[in-house]
Order: C-alpha cells, then sequence, then structure tokens
C-alpha cells in the first residue's frame, strides 16, 4: 500500500533554502525568470563566466579540477587575492564552499518560468555573523539580479 | 551510503561544513519528504523544507550521531503534522471499521483516502505502516496515550477499508 503514498520534493530552490537558513552568515535571494529551467540553468552553471559578472568581486573564476558532480574553483579578487572553492555541480544545484565564503545558487521550473535563487555570506561564526546580515543580503539581491538580467540576455527577445 | 559514513557525516556537519550539510541533503531529504507526503499531503514539500530546516538549527545538540535518523523521524513528523494543521487540512474522526494492512486494492485513490483523515491519524499510519514501528513506540513518539493510537490506527485502516469497497 504505502508505495502509491505521496511524497514531499525537496527541489533545489527549496533545498537552498535549507541551508541558507542554517548556515550562519549566510543570506539568500529569489526570483521568477520568464525562460524555461533548461534555459536559466546553462547560464547560471557556466561558472566561470557567470560567477564574476554575478560577484562584482571576482575578477576571474578557473575551474581547476573536476571529478563527477564535485569542481575545485580558483577564484581571483580585485586586488590579486585567490580562495579555493570546493562545488558541488548538478543540473538546477550547486553549493559552494571556500575558507571564507560560502554560496549556492538554484534553479527550479514554477509555473511562468524558473524560480532561481542564489545565497551567499562570510564563513563567519558567533555574533559577528549578525555584522554582517545586511551586507549579504544586500549583495545577495545584487548577485541575484544579475544573474536574472544575464539569462535574459541569453535568452533574448524572440524567445517571448 | 553507510552507516558509518552517514554518521561522519554528520560529526562533519555538526563542526559546521556546509559541504557536509549538502551531502548530508541527499540522505535526509527523500526520508523527510516520505514521512511528510502522507501527512501534509498538497502541502508536503513546505513540510519537508521546514522539518529539514528544524534539523539543520537543531544539529549541534544531537550528542549521538547513531541515533540521526531517529531523531530526524520525530521531526519529521512532528513539523509535518504542524504544516498540515495550519493549512486546515479536512479532518475525519467519525469513521467506521476494519483494519486491513497490505490490501491488494490499490486502484483506490490513496491521496483522497488520505485527505479524510486528521493529520495526527495520518501520522500513526506513516510511523505503523510507512517506518514500521509497534503501537508502543509510536505512542511515545507523539507523546499521546498508547488507546489513543490504537484508536487513531484502526480509524486510519478503516477509511481506506470503507473506500475499497465502494
Amino acid at each position: 500500500m504505502t508505495q502509491h503514498w505521496p511524497q514531499g520534493e525537496l527541489d533545489p530552490v527549496r533545498r537552498l533554502r535549507v541551508l541558507a537558513s542554517t548556515v550562519r552568515g549566510v543570506a539568500m535571494a529569489e526570483t521568477v525568470v520568464p525562460a524555461d529551467v533548461e534555459q536559466a540553468w546553462a547560464v547560471a552553471s557556466e561558472l566561470e563566466r557567470v560567477l564574476p559578472r554575478m560577484i562584482r568581486d571576482f575578477r576571474s573564476v578557473r575551474v581547476v579540477d573536476v571529478g563527477g558532480d564535485q569542481l575545485w574553483l580558483q577564484a581571483r579578487g580585485r586586488l590579486g587575492q585567490r580562495a579555493l572553492f570546493a562545488v558541488t555541480l548538478r543540473p538546477g544545484w550547486c553549493w559552494m564552499q571556500s575558507r571564507f565564503w560560502v554560496g549556492g545558487i538554484a534553479a527550479s521550473a514554477e509555473t511562468g518560468g524558473t524560480r532561481i535563487a542564489f545565497a551567499g555570506g562570510l564563513r563567519v561564526g558567533g555574533r559577528l555573523s549578525q555584522l554582517f546580515d545586511s551586507t549579504a543580503q544586500r549583495l545577495a539581491r545584487q548577485a541575484l539580479g544579475r544573474l536574472a538580467d544575464e539569462v535574459q540576455a541569453q535568452r533574448g527577445p524572440q524567445s517571448d | 551510503m553507510t552507516d558509518e559514513e552517514l554518521v561522519s557525516l554528520t560529526r562533519a556537519a555538526q563542526r559546521g561544513d556546509t559541504r557536509a550539510m549538502d551531502a548530508l541533503l541527499d540522505r535526509l531529504a527523500p526520508y523527510v519528504g516520505r514521512l511528510c507526503g502522507p501527512i501534509a499531503l498538497q502541502n508536503a514539500s513546505d513540510a519537508a523544507q521546514e522539518a529539514l530546516i528544524a534539523v539543520f538549527r537543531d544539529l549541534r545538540n544531537l550528542r549521538e550521531p547513531d541515533a540521526l535518523l531517529g531523531w530526524v523521524r520525530v521531526i519529521a513528523v512532528r513539523e509535518a503534522i504542524r504544516v498540515a494543521r495550519r493549512s486546515r487540512a479536512r479532518a475525519a474522526d467519525e469513521l467506521p471499521e476494519v483494519p486491513a494492512v497490505g490490501d491488494p486494492m490499490l486502484t483506490v485513490d490513496v491521496r483522497d483516502v488520505l485527505e479524510r483523515l486528521s493529520p495526527q491519524h495520518r501520522a500513526v499510519l506513516v510511523l505503523r505502516d510507512l517506518e514500521g514501528l509497534d503501537e508502543r513506540t509510536i505512542s511515545g513518539l507523539l507523546n499521546v496515550e498508547l488507546g489513543t493510537v490504537k484508536s487513531r490506527l484502526h480509524r486510519a485502516r478503516a477509511s481506506f477499508r470503507k473506500a475499497w469497497q465502494r
């Protein structure tokens, strides 16, 4: 009997909400773009191209190793600083962690388009994380807005 | 994922390793979704999300990582009942008799039958028939009398029997 019972699904955006709600210092923003989920994810998952556009502190991002859905990314900052990110990348899902920064991107199909979400923040513990809350929230909204613009630009006006 | 790997991931997640949390979600999300589905029905995805937020918020306080799945089960059922109640899912308190587990008459719309039960009745059914727990254990998990568990189980199964006999 139980094989016919309904199940709850944790789609990628819900999954990102779980991590963003429970990892200290991480803020999340989400929006709906008028593109199907494959189109949106094709843009969002091109990390070397899209991350420097979303996060202005990144001058460049380069994939340095790949093993299945696990990647290693080398990010270089505007001031020349470097960070190595361990990344999990799957359809609709990206989660990244470096020594000092953590974040992710998610996309889930929704009526009328695709819900895309971005979460990010500094890996700082305790009360220190509260100092960065408003900044993290602002940066998350900005990064997501740039991602939405990228999806729109790639999709082009003829797709309507 | 082996039990040892699960314990190792849990310990890493408790230390704040977010990649371990992400990997733990691979294991926990289907389990929590399976528990929340029959209880929260159309709100099952909301319930699964809320349950997993509660799990990770409190993960540091879990003293025995070996007990992770049992601990998660309690939280998932609690959150599913809460979400289902909040959404004012219809309750059916008066149902006729005769239990039947594993009955082959599967043409009935299971969701339709579950919708006629209250979230508390559905929780008992999930813990007994999906998780295979005995009635005394369910009584402890839900913090209700053993007699209440028995009567809820009886009524829940009776509702399936009634639907199959139509």
